[in-house]
């Protein structure tokens, strides 16, 4: 399983990045960890005219808190977001839900803007963007955009980013302080895509739920915030009866698909069950 | 003569193997490129079953740095069909051309292939081949294929039931007829493959101004592979060399003989240049033989006491597009019903296999052949037997077991087991699981709403078989024998040679052991060649479980031979009367006078050193080689036991104990036993709760990547806590019992058993593997439905 | 083509290569170390570990032409003097490896996992090595292996 041939451009700005993808109309793929990009490449699955490869943008890669946001550039690798205490202390979701993500090797190499501007449907960050409201920052020839979680994913594997725009940062607000989180994923095997996932977020006053947020992984083709499931929990508060109230609903939020791993119902049924536990934690782990 | 008590059998010796795969300078097939050598790729078909009406292969042939492609016809012109031939006129034979031939079969069957400077390069003209099919209808399963208005796959069989076979005891439908209880269930074992971390590979080397062909492979049996390339190709037996290159594991899918081996024969003579190929995980998912997909009917009498009066089944396998050689279609499903009757007494039996061809991939061996269904399904009945009953799933066991008193016991099939640990196994496992604590956990855990089980499985199986009993009913090919070459240099070093070719088992060590000890040399003495058929004395290679009694057992008889002509020289080099030296610790002495001795080393030197040196009239020279064929077999039998938890709301099963009780009579390294059971039991694991093969109904291949095809990683396997028995094999040299797959015998069974324990509140029967959570969520919601 | 200037198990290297050759196959070839192994190709099942500039990285997955520049270590560096490292003592002690295959992506990635994670329990152990597959042991032998070189890498540093 070998690549087919493609042009190879490995510019060492951002400004050289986006006029490389501008010459190829479309048809030219950015690499930025690979750990997705490459197996379709080994499969010929894809068959871009060129690849414009990331990895030299040294400017790409930081981790900065600003406006009560951290941003990511693109390129941060996910095992840089592992061990960063600035994500330890500010955004303790994210960290949990980088566990998550593939193994060690992986992380290495994959990035948090190469995972979300893939936008695999089972992917853990796509989750994590959209339960924290965050954004991207995507630049094209005409400059750049702000886009926000809502109205960045699409379809599987499909955002609303342009062919020749360059996802460059992503924004997620700073999770306030005490707030309870929790990424609860099941797989087939440890670090495998999750059948289903659920990030939580939870800001606790006693039993009053001040803010809760969940989105989904896995139950659909784009990551799904269930709103009206946070809406029974910041109405009727945190307890037993509530978290199953919003557990419940959060079933017929999803439209899940079905594969060889699991079918509509089984991943419908997960959701509610991964729903609850997320909650059960995010609401142990909340200070208030 | 007295001879010294073994130092190095039953000695957990650290691997010799080790220090070159641990430093990467292991020698794998793609570890080798000889100059001038070309890169292969197949074009492999699309679909699960059409004709093919044209090939173009110009586009491909245009591309700089292409050498050549093949089609099928160029093929068949320059070897013979593969035929798996059975001596059983009920086992249908099947053309398997190394490239499709007209019509394809299943999808990932061979095509095409492509020689070129570089692997890329070959799939860059892979795809640039034009072939124009015509689909036909796709055979999909059992059903279809035995439906008269599908089509036959094969014409020259005239039907796609290619295997039938029964075997019969007694009376049965009598016996069931009149049984207190039977217990009935429809069996589904799915298909898996066996993924081993090195794909399949093969490297062929035609030296044109010799004449000899030299092909090194990713292979098991290539003294095997060797025997009918020289056929297939019409070329000397002896001008064909096959060597097994390191290999990374085998587990039955590398040992049979594989179109592309042929295909990369065929293509290295026409270009009279090196030609490798290296399979890739997508062709190795598609093309390797697939294993153990069968569906099991099967009904078991039982009398109120709990004694088994019958037992009665009806497989049905699921062989693929071809019969795979040598082996043939029968291999899988004919083991099936060899072996289920198990290690109990079973007075009346009926056992009918069928073995039905379709649009997949060929099925072929895979660690257990036949029984890890076979046990999943007598494991699974003698479970319900004793539910109905109310009696405990070990107790009614013991109660059946064929007991120390019936051996050597004839089973239904005719196999006959020597002296098995059948009942002390079972009772060793409970022991060593604490069964009563167990139950009692079970208990608590209940009460407290979770759903834990405990499952049990027991097995018996035939290994170290010789050539009374071929390894697949009917197969073409003898496989009861092995040979060992000892060979002392004058340094007093030994190289032992052998037949076999180990791909993991650790048999450089294990032979080592056995040479050493009937040579009294260290261990660091002895060098093991194995694997290449120029330098090893005849065999076929290693599989069934046989390597350590055929071949250890041929060690023996060749250490014998030697240690008796060493004693003769040292008789003559002490001046002794052969009868009154004894050999211990290297040292050949006078009995009784110590310091009159002499060192194998200095026996070896003066073998070598001329006629002054030996008795008169001994040939020079110190070395034998000898072939052991035990005739019939011996048994290896283990319980294993498992203890799962079920998890009441995402439906999964995690295993949190595992205990093997085991017996393949004298150990010749336990930390390699031990490594072979922790293998077995991982992979068994792996088919009952992860691993899948699933075609669409188009025939297309679903589970092709790792992502899909399930298998185990280290966080789904839980510690196994194994313990071992020593029963020698009455019937073997040595007394060893071959065991390298009694783990995933016993493993699917045991898991099985113990999730339907953990819901026997709920009335589930696991009667379908793998228990994915998908298939358990749709059990518990019925059974929850039904309780409504 | 592209050239691909690295250092591999501290030895410096220049080779030239098409843009889509995969860092595993120009190990292999165009290096000539064959301890890493191709498994699978698509990222999974991580027998083509190896060292990427101190970190456990597929190469499989990854273009040669990203390795300009880098830093490598493969398998076969992992001696010193003649003498096996200490994790590699450990699996063979241990019987963590039977056909090999894996094992040098086993040990590529148990010694980023020490690196990290100096004193894993079981779990962490059993988590960390979940990246690499292995058909063979059951994974037990290379369990106990690495928890027993834990220690000793540990205390060497």
């Amino acid at each position: 399983m070998k690549p087919p041939k493609f042009e190879y451009h490995a510019p060492m700005t951002l400004d050289e990045a986006v006029a490389a993808l501008g010459r190829y109309g479309g048809d030219a793929k950015v690499l930025a960890g690979g750990q997705s990009l490459m197996p379709l490449l080994n499969f010929r699955l894809a068959r871009p005219a060129a690849l414009v490869d990331l990895n030299r943008i040294a400017s790409l890669a930081y981790i900065r808190e600003q406006d009560g946001q951290v941003r990511f550039g693109a390129m941060t690798r996910q095992r840089t977001i592992e061990f960063s205490p600035v994500v330890a202390q500010r955004l303790p979701l994210l960290k949990e839900a980088t566990r998550w993500v593939g193994h060690l090797p992986i992380r290495t190499r994959g990035t948090i803007g190469g995972s979300i501007a893939h936008a695999d449907p089972s992917a853990e960050y796509p989750a994590v963007l959209a339960a924290l409201e965050g954004e991207v920052v995507a630049r094209g020839a005409k400059g750049d955009r702000v886009i926000r979680a809502a109205d960045l994913f699409q379809t599987y594997l499909t955002t609303s980013l342009g062919s020749e725009e360059i996802l460059t940062e992503v924004r997620l607000p700073a999770m306030p302080a005490g707030a309870g989180y929790a990424l609860e994923e099941f797989a087939r095997r440890h670090g495998d895509f999750a059948i289903v996932g659920i990030a939580a977020v939870v800001v606790r006053e006693g039993q009053r739920c001040k803010l809760a947020r969940l989105a989904t992984a896995g139950a659909g083709p784009v990551p799904v915030r269930l709103r009206a499931a946070e809406q029974i929990l910041e109405k009727d508060g945190l307890g037993e009866a509530a978290i199953d109230a919003a557990a419940r609903k959060a079933t017929e939020l999803v439209e899940p698909d079905a594969d060889i791993h699991a079918s509509a119902d089984y991943r419908r049924h997960l959701t509610g069950v991964l729903t609850k536990r997320a909650l059960i934690r995010a609401i142990g782990v909340a200070r208030g | 003569m007295g001879v010294d008590l073994p130092r190095l059998v039953g000695a957990r010796v650290a691997r010799r193997e080790d220090p070159r795969l641990l430093t990467g300078q292991g020698s794998y097939v793609d570890d080798h490129c000889p100059p001038r050598m070309l890169y292969a790729a197949f074009l492999r078909s699309p679909h699960a079953h059409a004709r093919i009406a044209r090939i173009d292969a110009s586009p491909a042939l245009a591309l700089p740095g292409v050498a050549a492609v093949l089609v099928g016809e160029d093929v068949a012109r320059a070897a013979k069909p593969v035929r798996a031939e059975s001596k059983t006129p009920s086992v249908k034979t099947t053309s398997f051309p190394p490239l499709a031939l007209g019509r394809v079969r299943h999808v990932g069957e061979a095509v095409a292939m492509v020689a070129a400077e570089s692997r890329y390069l070959a799939e860059d003209a892979v795809e640039r081949i034009a072939v124009d099919y015509e689909p036909l209808p796709v055979v999909r399963n059992t059903a279809e294929a035995l439906d008269p208005a599908s089509p036959v796959l094969h014409e020259d069989a005239g039907t796609n039931q290619l295997v039938a076979r029964e075997f019969a005891r007694g009376d049965v439908d009598a016996a069931l007829a009149g049984a207190a209880l039977v217990v009935r269930e429809r069996f589904r074992f799915h298909r898996h493959t066996p993924v081993c971390m090195e794909n399949r590979g093969c490297l062929a080397d035609y030296a044109t101004g010799i004449g000899t062909l030299t092909l090194r492979s990713s292979a098991q049996c290539p003294g095997l592979v060797r025997d009918v390339l020289t056929d297939l190709l019409g070329m000397p037996e002896h001008q064909v060399r096959v060597v097994a290159t390191d290999v990374g594991g085998g587990f039955g899918a590398k040992a049979s003989l594989y179109p592309e081996e042929i295909a990369t024969c065929v293509m290295a003579r026409r270009l009279g240049r090196p030609v490798k190929w290296i399979g890739d995980r997508r062709e190795d998912l598609l093309s390797t033989t697939h294993a153990w997909d069968e569906i099991v009917e099967a009904e078991l009498g039982v009398n109120s006491d709990g004694t088994v009066v019958g037992l009665r089944a009806e497989v049905t396998a699921d062989i693929g597009a071809y019969s795979i050689y040598p082996w043939t279609a029968a291999i899988e499903p004919v083991q099936a019903i060899s072996f289920l009757p198990g290690p109990y007494r079973i007075p009346t039996y009926r056992g009918r296999a069928r073995g039905v061809a379709t649009n997949k991939a060929p099925l072929g061996p895979y660690r257990g052949v036949g029984r890890p269904p076979a046990v999943f399904v007598i494991e699974g009945l003698m479970d319900r037997a004793a539910r109905r009953l109310g009696m405990d799933p070990t107790e009614f066991r013991l109660r059946n077991f064929i007991r120390d008193e019936d051996f050597p016991y004839k089973s239904p099939s005719g196999i006959v087991w020597d002296k098995s640990s059948f009942t002390g196994a079972l009772v060793r496992a409970r022991e060593a699981v604490d069964y009563k604590a167990a139950r009692e956990e079970q208990a608590r855990a209940r009460a407290a709403g979770r759903w834990l089980g405990i499952g049990v499985a027991s097995y018996v199986e035939l290994t170290g078989i010789g050539s009374a009993i071929p390894v697949s009913p009917g197969m073409p090919v003898s496989t009861g024998t092995e040979a060992a070459t000892i060979r002392f240099d004058p340094a007093g070093k030994v190289t032992a040679v052998f037949g076999v070719a180990s791909h993991g088992q650790g048999l450089e060590t294990t032979l080592a052991q056995i040479v050493a000890d009937e040579v009294s040399v260290p261990i660091e003495d002895v060098r093991v060649l194995h694997g290449d058929t120029e330098v090893s004395p005849y065999g076929t290679g290693t599989y069934a479980s046989r390597s350590l009694v055929l071949a250890g057992g041929a060690a023996i008889l060749a250490g014998r031979a030697v240690r008796e002509k060493m004693l003769l020289i040292a008789g003559h080099l002490l001046e002794a009367d052969p009868a009154d030296i004894t050999l211990a610790d290297g040292r050949f002495a006078v009995r009784g006078m110590p310091d009159r001795s002499v060192a194998v080393r200095q026996v070896a030197r003066a073998a070598y050193s001329g006629a002054r040196q030996l008795p008169k009239g001994l040939e020079p020279g110190l070395e034998a080689t000898k072939f052991y064929d035990p005739y019939y077999g011996t048994a290896s039998n283990a319980t294993h036991m498992a203890v799962v938890e079920v998890d009441r709301a995402t439906c999964e099963v995690k295993t949190l104990r595992y205990v093997v009780v085991e017996d393949c009579g004298r150990m010749v390294n336990p930390l390699i036993v031990d490594g072979q059971v922790h293998g077995g039991v991982a992979q068994g694991i792996g088919a009952a709760l992860l691993e899948e093969i699933v075609y669409d109904e188009h025939g297309q291949l679903l589970s092709g990547t790792l992502m899909d095809y399930v298998v185990p990683s280290a966080c789904e396997i839980p510690t196994m806590e194994v313990h071992h028995l020593e029963t020698p094999s009455p019937v073997t040299l040595g007394g060893f019992r071959g065991m390298g797959e009694g783990g995933t015998i016993g493993a699917p069974a045991a898991i099985a058993n113990a999730i339907a324990d953990a819901l026997a509140p709920l009335g589930i029967e696991v009667a379908e593997l793998p228990v994915s959570p998908e298939r358990l969520f749709r059990l518990i919601g019925q059974a929850e439905a039904d309780r409504r | 083509m592209v050239t691909v200037r690295l250092k591999i198990n501290g030895v410096a290297h220049e080779g030239r290569c098409e843009p889509r050759k995969l860092l595993v196959d120009f190990i292999r070839e165009d290096l000539g170390l064959t301890g890493t192994h191709v498994g699978c190709e698509h990222g999974i099942c991580g027998a083509c570990t190896i060292m990427f500039n101190g970190e456990a990285a597929r190469s499989c997955i990854m273009l040669a032409v990203q390795a300009d520049g880098a830093e490598l270590a493969t398998v076969e560096g992992l001696m010193r003097d003649g003498k096996l490292h200490p994790l590699q003592e450990a699996f063979r002690e241990h019987h963590g490896l039977q056909c090999g295959f894996c094992t040098p992506g086993m040990l590529m990635t148990a010694l980023d996992l020490l690196r990290t994670n100096p004193s894993p329990s079981d779990r962490e152990i059993r988590e960390g090595i979940s990246a690499v597959l292995c058909r063979c042991t059951g994974y037990q032998g290379i369990v106990n292996a690495v928890r027993a070189a834990a220690p000793i890498l540990a205390s060497s540093r």
